[in-house]
């Protein structure tokens, strides 16, 4: 089927162009990408998908690319087959940027899939289950009333719960607190809030639960509208509570959307934005937090999610956590900002057909993860544990896998 | 409310946001127009998650049982 794709003209800038005319065909980035070096497929390798984009780019706005159009290869823009591959290129990626960091011209290939998905949700074509998970959450937004309730008695029960286990009967999970110092925004589970809860209730921070769920699929789709809608829920809650400060749970597109992209969407943002795992280590740097000791005996390892570490410079505080919990960190190899992406990234783990290929891109991390010795791994990202707990079973590989904060609430 | 008598079952007990609205999305077409899915969950966050999707699709939970940690949705297809 056809459908036609456009580089909107507010797209066109400085920055496109002099990527699209300075690649140089290298190809550094393919041996950097984790999908290309499993699949050899050409729409997995960057400077392809930058090809794609270029094509485009040639056909709607060179006139040499309407006229010469088998020289500028701009004759099969918009055939079925160009369409088919351009969304392969467009959502087989991860968004990772680890070509980036490759490229000897450092072209940011994020931005650009970013705005192929954005051409392609603009052409109908975009993918309906990370578009359906966006609309969720909005609907979430708009009947936040009605939930209201449901949410509360479940956070109560919680908060309940908790209290038993750890023997505190003042315990608390605050819900809406006006003045609170901190606006927590955890993940759609109580797995997220759990070991932040505890953390918090043993520094006894002034904190308070966000009704909402940190993760943007608006973001994942392309559809930038979408992911404002969501990210603004957010936004308008830490507003009418006064915080001070928004505290991302562990998830990289969460932390890399509040962080670098939300201060630029929305005026008069005036809140700091740390990850879970900033905070935790500030908490332990000022001496408002002990850990009882190196509690993990087995060999363990980190995994650097793409958002956190190499797009988001969060590399040195889970280190410095886990070692403080571990007798046997070990680092894999390469890691930081050069680390290998598990796969999982770009909404791909909620994508049930991109299953096998998920599998296959995370060879890499898979490999470097068993030449680590490594039993744990610890990570700070929600898509990173799925698609790591996915790569353990797929590959056999034996692994516990868990959060930074986990082991930070299980030692303390 | 006379008992409701679900056509398929879905269970998603241990999986984790978004996986349950995601099977539910895809097992919603397996069923007719009517019909109902008796959905399982053990996720806390399918709570708020299941009706703002079927908020969102046209769809309609019928009813929210809990038995112990297991959440079970009765969801009806109407389009």
């Amino acid at each position: 089927m056809e459908a036609t794709l456009n580089i909107p003209g507010k797209a066109i800038n400085d920055k496109l162009l002099y990527y699209l005319d300075i690649c140089a065909r290298c190809g550094a980035c393919s041996d950097a990408c984790h999908f290309y070096v499993t699949t050899k497929e050409p729409p997995h390798a960057p400077a392809y998908r930058m090809e794609l984009l270029r094509r485009i780019y040639r056909r709607q706005y060179t006139w040499s690319g309407k006229i010469f159009t088998k020289l500028f290869k701009t004759n099969g823009v918009g055939s079925g087959e160009f369409l088919e591959e351009f969304k392969k290129a467009a959502f087989e990626c991860t968004g990772c940027r680890r070509c980036t960091v490759f490229c000897p011209f450092g072209i940011d290939m994020g931005a650009f899939v970013g705005l192929m998905r954005s051409m392609l949700y603009r052409a109908g074509r975009g993918n309906e289950i990370l578009d359906m998970l966006a609309d969720t959450a909005i609907s979430k937004g708009e009947m936040i009333k009605e939930l209201q309730e449901t949410f509360a008695e479940t956070i109560r029960n919680l908060e309940e719960r908790l209290r038993k286990e750890t023997g505190d009967p003042s315990f608390k999970i605050p819900v809406g607190v006006k003045g609170a110092r901190i606006l927590y925004v955890a993940l759609a589970g109580e797995h997220s809030i759990i070991p932040a809860a505890k953390i918090f209730n043993k520094v006894g921070e002034n904190w308070t639960l966000s009704l909402f769920e940190a993760s943007n699929y608006g973001y994942f789709t392309g559809n930038i509208e979408k992911a404002k809608k969501i990210a603004e829920r957010i936004v308008n809650e830490a507003k009418h509570l006064g915080v001070k400060t928004i505290v991302i749970s562990e998830c990289g597109h969460a932390y890399r959307v509040f962080k670098h992209l939300v201060p630029t969407w929305f005026s008069g943002f005036n809140f700091e934005v740390k990850s879970i795992v900033e905070l935790v280590a500030d908490y332990v740097r000022e001496g408002k937090l002990e850990v009882e000791g190196k509690v993990v005996e087995e060999p363990i390892t980190y995994h650097d999610p793409c958002q956190l570490a190499r797009n988001g410079g969060v590399i040195e505080e889970p280190r410095m956590l886990l070692k403080l919990v571990a007798k046997d960190y070990r680092e894999l190899t390469p890691s930081g900002e050069k680390n290998w992406c598990c796969g999982g990234g770009g909404g791909l783990v909620a994508i049930p057909e991109l299953y096998e290929l998920r599998m296959k891109a995370g060879k890499a991390k898979a490999e470097q993860i068993r030449r680590s010795g490594a039993r744990i791994v610890a990570t700070a990202c929600e898509n990173c544990k799925l698609q790591l707990n996915d790569l353990n079973r797929y590959y056999n590989l034996g692994l516990k896998i868990t959060g930074v904060i986990d082991l930070v609430a299980e030692a303390i | 409310m006379s008992e409701i008598k679900p056509t398929k079952k879905l269970d998603v007990r241990g999986l984790m946001c978004p996986m349950p609205v995601v099977k539910l999305s895809s097992a919603i077409n397996e069923v007719k127009v009517g019909e109902v899915i008796e959905v399982l969950a053990t996720d806390p966050g399918s709570l708020t998650d299941i009706p703002a999707w079927a908020r969102k699709t046209g769809n309609e939970v019928l009813k929210i049982d809990k038995e112990g940690n297991v959440i079970k949705f009765y969801v009806k297809r109407l389009k």
